[in-house]
């Protein structure tokens, strides 16, 4: 019943985008699968690309909204002051500020959000790229005195790929993975955490995310020795292993309460780990 | 040597030319996804700020990894931003099996629209069915 509903709403917003949107233009309105399976060789070669393979903490938020409103303040956290000249800490803590961002909007909160986004300025300036994140902050600024949502939500995704633009024009790009890192592990102690107040299966089933993980230790595994030898990058690396596991289960297995909780502790720990002034 | 110096400069006038091309194919084929995809957005989807741009002909489909979760809605939408190609786009689980989606298809344009019952792991194949080898933008939306 749930999956005749979603078609009936894609089926209804195709009617609707492609008759009044795409008038002149004719869709097949009938759910179909393509008939041939992907070769062997087309999933070896497959791309990945962190702007379409790395989902963002926005979305991973939208998707736990649909169980009922979250309680998202109760995900907030003490500001974090990162004092280290460590630029793989200054990477990964920016990734969880952002997601902090997206908190904050989903919590409708305009001043922490304006909190946020200055902690995300600072941050910048400490990596050299705050020139090209200062326009966005403005924004951000004027968007939540406007309670502007939606925009906001897409002024923060426009942030994090300003931010790895930047460091991939300072060529920094080694620090672009921790970013995404730092920001997935702060968005699934989020998620987890919400999950938690009000265990129900399906919020539960948003939890699986094998090759998410994989790709992400992938990448890690591709960064220079230096960064790769740093002690906080070896410790993410390491904890990832295990969190790899918790997201690892079969599509059809519905983690048990427990099962949370140990992601959650973990993806809580490493949070503050990245987080810890020293 | 004057000859030589003449064949290095033509040869990087062809490279440059090339490469100025392919920045306005990707140009053109971006604003047309957007612009495509702008419909989905008129009914609550949200784009999501990134692109991906691939080189497809038809013998060479390209296919993009995604993690998608369940719950979400998705629009995959793809264009050449060439009125003549004609672009499929079909999505796939995470062992290339075809999943159930629904599909939209207009020349250079393409799109799928689906909701994944397991989050995890997604493949989205852009074929090109018909017209020469062309440059492509990917971009997704979701609600």
């Amino acid at each position: 019943m749930p999956l005749l509903r979603k078609w009936l709403g894609l089926s209804v917003i195709a009617l609707v985008s492609t008759t009044v949107a795409l008038a002149d233009q004719q869709p097949s309105e009938t759910p179909t699968a393509s008939d041939v399976p992907l070769s062997p060789d087309e999933l070896k070669n497959a791309t990945s690309v962190d702007a379409l393979t790395v989902p963002t903490p926005g979305e991973f938020f939208k998707a736990i909204e649909k169980g009922g409103k979250p309680n998202w303040t109760s995900e907030y956290r003490p500001p974090v002051s990162i004092k280290s000249s460590d630029r793989a800490q200054m990477a990964l803590s920016l990734g969880t500020l952002i997601a902090d961002g997206y908190i904050a909007v989903e919590a409708h909160d305009g001043q922490q959000v304006k909190n946020v986004g200055k902690d995300v300025l600072a941050l910048a300036k400490k990596l050299s790229v705050s020139q090209s994140v200062l326009a966005r902050g403005q924004s951000i600024t004027q968007f939540a005195e406007n309670n502007a949502w939606d925009q906001l939500n897409e002024e923060l995704e426009a942030t994090q790929n300003e931010v790895k633009k930047a460091l991939e024009e300072n060529r920094d790009t080694d620090l672009i993975t921790l970013v995404s890192i730092g920001g997935w592990i702060r968005g699934t102690e989020v998620v987890t955490g919400l999950v938690l107040q009000n265990y129900n299966p399906e919020d539960a089933k948003l939890l699986r995310q094998p090759a998410l993980v994989s790709y992400l230790k992938g990448k890690l595994t591709q960064l220079p020795e230096k960064i790769r030898k740093d002690p906080l990058v070896q410790s993410v690396n390491s904890s990832l292993d295990g969190i790899q596991k918790m997201v690892s289960f079969p599509a059809d297995h519905i983690p048990t309460v427990d099962e949370v909780k140990d992601l959650n502790s973990a993806a809580s720990k490493l949070t503050k780990e990245i987080g810890a002034s020293e | 040597m004057i000859r030589f110096i003449l064949m290095v400069l033509a040869g990087c006038a062809v490279t440059l030319a090339r490469c100025l091309a392919d920045t306005d194919d990707q140009v053109a084929a971006r604003s047309d996804v957007i612009d495509f995809a702008g419909a989905f957005q008129n009914d609550g989807f949200k784009i999501r700020d990134g692109n991906f741009f691939g080189k497809v002909s038809k013998d060479h489909p390209q296919v993009v990894a995604v993690n998608l979760y369940s719950g979400n809605a998705y629009w995959f939408t793809a264009s050449t931003g060439q009125k003549a190609e004609r672009l499929k786009i079909s999505v796939f689980d995470d062992n290339g099996k075809p999943v159930s989606y629904l599909p939209y298809e207009f020349g250079d344009r393409a799109a799928a629209g689906f909701s994944p019952d397991a989050s995890g792991l997604y493949y989205v194949k852009v074929a090109l069915e018909e017209g020469q080898p062309a440059t492509f933008c990917l971009i997704y939306s979701y609600k």
